[in-house]
């Protein structure tokens, strides 16, 4: 009822107004330029999704408007990409592989970076000043770490071999500066009223941390996993490097180079390979999108 | 290495128990106390965060800083000299000579140039074109940003097919309805790295786009509003008051996005691999690192590139940051 009555308002409003010609010509330029302008940023996802439903025949032949659209002469073969893509190459294993990464890695990133926020915007110790500044200092310096000093860490410094070297992979994501930024911000917002509520009844620092505080950041918690899951999901030149000789252990985006270089692939199934590796993370944008906006509004703060 | 390990520890640790030191001594002074069991508390939970970011933030940053002046070979870890500056010298002459690091710099330089302004400007039109309550607004948003949902490595190697020279490559098939031989665009030495630009714009833009929207609910209306009053254009509104408005938007967006082009890597990694024509800094400085096992140089190449990005965003900051 109330919609209804809602949209006749909007109406009534909008006839209300005296047409105006100028007003509607831009409006129908907007809505054109609109539409190209989406056209240029959608049209070679499109053909990626398009493609991938085809053969190589049907891909070489397709011509104009047909590239953006699978081949409907052979709607029977629609999956055949895909289920090449599942059952020769394996890509299943890999893509559970890097949930699990992404699993454990969220865990841990807000339980270590979390704690350690707690501690440094709640509690009260001598060198915290200490915490601080590094932190600042590791925000604001663009430091160019290089990829391969950290190698050198994990592989003699650690010597992770074998299985332990997904340990080389995981670890550093459940680290990150920003992250215990973002806590400590959050936390302080926190009245402390709850905190000595608690204390008073005698609880300890851990089970006031678990049950009051993760619980009352709820939304940042939920941004940090996001981040996490997306950064762990994407991540491809660090397990590349790390799992080369361990193909069974790596993730899905260092799996879409070897699919590229297997004998004889086609175009379809490298297209399948990276729709399938794709869609997670859309989900993902569909699902949380409130709290990846959440992410941008904090990332302004890092100024 | 477990002796630089320790080393660094060493330091951080006195560091450390300085400023501690100092901080107990200052709580004396002012008849303050520390409660002994919440200072172990705090210890035991900033224990987990310090000991990762000790391994792998601060030891990398360290070494890296420290190999520079040394010929460290991946494969002999513990044949291990200090040989001072030899490293950079090496690298000027590779300069001079207009080697590899040269077509590394000049590419870089390329594609920092082009993109910077063209995603910025770009995701600044995008931000000011969706800023307006109209049926719509939110599909052209999300159609915007659909290349940052598939990451950098699903982009690369779409656009490799994209580019491909085979019948069934995108731009050469309708290039070949007008009567055009395949032409093999990531080969061609003068416009690969443009199209490295054009695709990292492309993919990236949107996020950007974003930044700047929520930049721009943060202006207020009536700003507008008085200034229309005053008679003021749309052009004299957006620079007299979107721009300043977004200044403090502007300055990070620049600096990001300046950083993150500075460091360009698995674009020309995945779509053409090591050529000369597409050669970044980065790529330069992880092949000589991993490929050739010369971590020494390649850590040399990382402080270099760590001193000018560097200079040049405390330069961007306080251009940016002036009034």
């Amino acid at each position: 009822m109330t919609n209804t009555s809602y949209a006749i308002g909007a109406v009534t409003k909008t006839v209300n107004k005296p047409a105006n010609g100028k007003k509607k010509a831009l409006t129908v330029i907007w809505y054109v330029c609109g539409a190209l302008f989406s056209l240029l940023f959608i049209l070679p996802v499109i053909y990626m999704l398009a493609v991938s439903t085809k053969s190589q025949l049907a891909a070489d032949r397709a011509r104009g408007i047909a590239m953006f659209f699978p081949d409907f002469m052979n709607l029977n073969t629609f999956f055949s990409n895909y289920s090449k893509v599942f059952t020769a190459y394996g890509i299943w294993r890999n893509a559970l592989n890097s949930f699990m990464y992404a699993a454990v890695a969220i865990v841990c990133n807000i339980l270590v970076n979390g704690l350690a926020g707690y501690a440094i915007s709640k509690l009260n110790f001598p060198g915290k000043k200490f915490f601080t500044f590094i932190i600042l200092f590791l925000i604001i310096v663009p430091v160019e770490t290089s990829i391969i000093p950290m190698y050198m860490v994990v592989t003699e410094l650690l010597g992770l071999q074998d299985r332990a070297t997904v340990l080389g992979v995981i670890l550093p994501s459940c680290i990150s500066i920003f992250n215990i930024f973002l806590f400590i911000q959050f936390f302080q917002g926190i009245p402390g009223g709850y905190e000595e509520a608690a204390r008073i009844d005698g609880a300890s620092r851990l089970k006031i941390f678990f049950s009051i505080i993760l619980p009352l950041s709820k939304p940042i918690v939920a941004t940090v996993a996001v981040f996490c899951f997306i950064g762990v999901w994407n991540d491809y030149l660090w397990p590349m490097m790390l799992l080369t000789p361990y193909p069974n252990m790596m993730p899905i985006q260092a799996v879409l180079q070897t699919i590229q270089n297997i004998e004889g692939v086609t175009t379809g199934e490298i297209m399948a390979s990276l729709v399938v590796t794709s869609i997670p993370i859309f989900v993902i944008y569909v699902v949380a999108q409130k709290y990846i906006v959440q992410g941008f509004g904090s990332a302004g703060l890092k100024m | 290495m477990l002796i630089g390990a320790l080393s660094v520890f060493i330091a951080m640790a006195a560091a450390f128990g300085t400023v501690a030191a100092v901080d107990v001594v200052k709580a004396k002074k002012y008849k303050e106390r520390y409660r002994i069991r919440e200072c172990g508390t705090a210890y035991l939970m900033l224990l987990p965060a310090v000991a990762l970011a000790f391994i792998f933030i601060v030891l990398p940053i360290v070494y890296s800083l420290g190999y520079a002046f040394t010929d460290f070979h991946m494969y002999y870890p513990n044949d291990i000299k200090f040989i001072g500056l030899d490293n950079f010298k090496e690298l000027f002459r590779e300069i001079g000579v207009k080697g590899e690091l040269y077509h590394a710099i000049i590419n870089t330089a390329i594609f920092v140039v082009c993109v910077v302004p063209l995603q910025i400007g770009l995701a600044l039109v995008l931000a000011l074109f969706t800023n307006r309550k109209k049926k719509g607004v939110k599909i052209f948003k999300v159609c915007f940003f659909t290349p940052v949902v598939i990451s950098l490595t699903v982009t690369s190697f779409l656009w490799v097919q994209i580019l491909a020279p085979n019948a069934s490559g995108l731009l050469n098939s309708f290039l070949s309805v007008f009567g055009a031989e395949p032409i093999d665009f990531l080969a061609q030495e003068k416009t690969a790295m443009l199209w490295i630009v054009l695709m990292s714009a492309w993919q990236g833009c949107g996020y950007q786009m974003l930044i700047f929207s929520s930049g721009l609910t943060n202006i207020r209306d009536d700003l507008y509003e008085a200034a229309s009053l005053d008679g003021a254009g749309s052009w004299q509104k957006f620079l007299h008051i979107t721009l300043p408005g977004l200044r403090s938007t502007l300055l990070y967006i620049t600096i990001t996005v300046f950083v993150g082009a500075c460091r360009v890597m698995i674009q020309p990694m995945l779509m053409t691999d090591y050529k000369l024509h597409t050669v970044t800094l980065s790529y330069y400085m992880y092949q000589l690192g991993y490929g050739s096992k010369l971590v020494g140089l390649s850590s040399a190449v990382a402080l270099m590139m760590t001193v000018v990005i560097g200079i040049i965003t405390l330069l961007q900051r306080k251009f940016l940051k002036e009034d």
